[in-house]
């Protein structure tokens, strides 16, 4: 039992790394598509589409602060059921976060191709989706340094 | 590429087309737009021409009678099984065209319906046929462009009656393409609308041509004492 909670704490321990990566590759695939299509479509401002594109690389980083605040010297089984709920959760969160950001900036670069003075009103659901992340980095953070050992 | 980053890349790759008569010209040519959607499978290609020979004129244009159509239209409705927003759209199309031929059948004194399952499609051809006297077949309440158009049919304007007909078909394919953003519905709604706006554009094109040739011919032709007059007024017949 012992060697299964700290099988589930190093499971934990990486999962924000982990999912936080599959959610910033899913959701620069996705904003990426999008900005690849718009610049077929457009004579300039290739760069502005890219850079909105990337915008779900920030989850990958937040999963990778999670982890190194979650690292301890040792893993008990306390330290380890506690690093498994944080991490898994907040792993999740952030692939959310990161796949829906992919997709409403895919809409708003789809959007401001038609109309350009909305390109900046459009990010704001994105930049909304970002905070929501940060949230979820802040509070793993806040719980992460309640853990004891 | 998987298919979703596909239509994504496949959408925002083709302009905005804007309102329906807000532009003089089309965005993007049918040589660009025909390079675009090679993006699509082989099999999404061959659904979209498919959706295309039966919604627009070019495409049913070519059949010797109404029959031929609603036989192409029933197959092509069984072939998109699994996109049923795309049935509903070629159903609404066909119901639309049944509703204009009815009035125009009308309006050219047929005085009944007649075996209506020979010309008609849909839902609405029962109540056609039994309110075949009503100006707007008692359809008003459902398409409440009927009477508009059964109006401008009885006063001969054609334009305006195109005009309307175009502008019903636009907002049904806004209707249909609710939902759909980065997927196979709608880039067939962008191709359609697409036709709709390409064949508006002509029509002013070729108006702004018989315009132009009028007044070629009028400049080339020499004058008369008339037009002399005409043009030349006195000044009392400037004022008056």
């Amino acid at each position: 039992m012992n060697e299964f909670v700290l099988a589930l704490g190093w499971f934990g321990l990486y999962a924000p790394v982990a999912l936080g990566a599959i959610g910033s590759a899913w959701g620069c695939a996705l904003g990426g598509s999008a900005a690849i299509g718009a610049m077929l479509d457009t004579d300039g401002g290739y760069g502005r589409f890219i850079g909105v594109s990337l915008m779900p690389s920030s989850q990958v980083i937040y999963g990778i602060v999670i982890m190194f605040t979650l690292q301890h010297d040792a893993m008990t089984a306390e330290i380890g059921a506690a690093t498994f709920g944080i991490g898994i959760l907040s792993g999740f969160a952030l692939l959310f976060t990161g796949v829906r950001q992919g997709e409403v900036l895919a809409s708003a670069i789809h959007a401001s191709k038609a109309k350009p003075e909305i390109f900046g009103v459009s990010l704001a659901p994105a930049a909304v989706l970002e905070g929501f992340s940060v949230f979820a980095l802040v509070f793993a953070l806040v719980l992460a340094g309640s853990i004891p050992g | 590429m998987s298919e979703r980053f596909r239509y994504i890349t496949l959408a925002t790759s083709l302009p905005h087309l804007g309102s329906l008569f807000s532009q003089a010209k089309v965005p993007l040519s049918e040589f660009r737009l025909k390079q675009r959607v090679k993006m699509l499978s082989p099999e999404h290609q061959r659904l979209l021409n498919r959706v295309i020979e039966v919604t627009a004129w070019s495409g049913v244009a070519r059949f010797a009678n109404d029959q031929d159509v609603i036989r192409l239209a029933r197959v092509v409705i069984d072939d998109l099984k699994d996109n049923p927003t795309l049935q509903d759209l070629v159903r609404a199309r066909m119901e639309t065209r049944t509703a204009i031929a009815a009035l125009r059948l009308r309006h050219d004194g047929q005085e009944d319906a007649g075996t209506i399952s020979e010309w008609g499609f849909g839902r609405w051809c029962r109540q056609i046929e039994t309110h075949w006297t009503d100006p707007g077949f008692g359809l008003s309440h459902f398409m409440p462009w009927i009477s508009e158009a059964n109006r401008l049919i009885q006063a001969g304007e054609h334009i305006a009656m195109e005009r309307l007909v175009l502008g019903e078909v636009f907002s049904q394919l806004d209707h249909h393409g609710a939902g759909h953003d980065f997927d196979f519905e709608a880039i067939v709604i962008y191709v359609l609308r697409w036709v709709i706006v390409e064949r508006w554009s002509r029509y002013s094109t070729d108006a702004a041509r018989e315009r132009l040739e009028t007044l070629v011919g009028d400049i080339l032709t020499p004058p008369t004492a008339a037009d002399t007059a005409r043009e030349n007024p006195r000044p009392e017949e400037v004022l008056s």
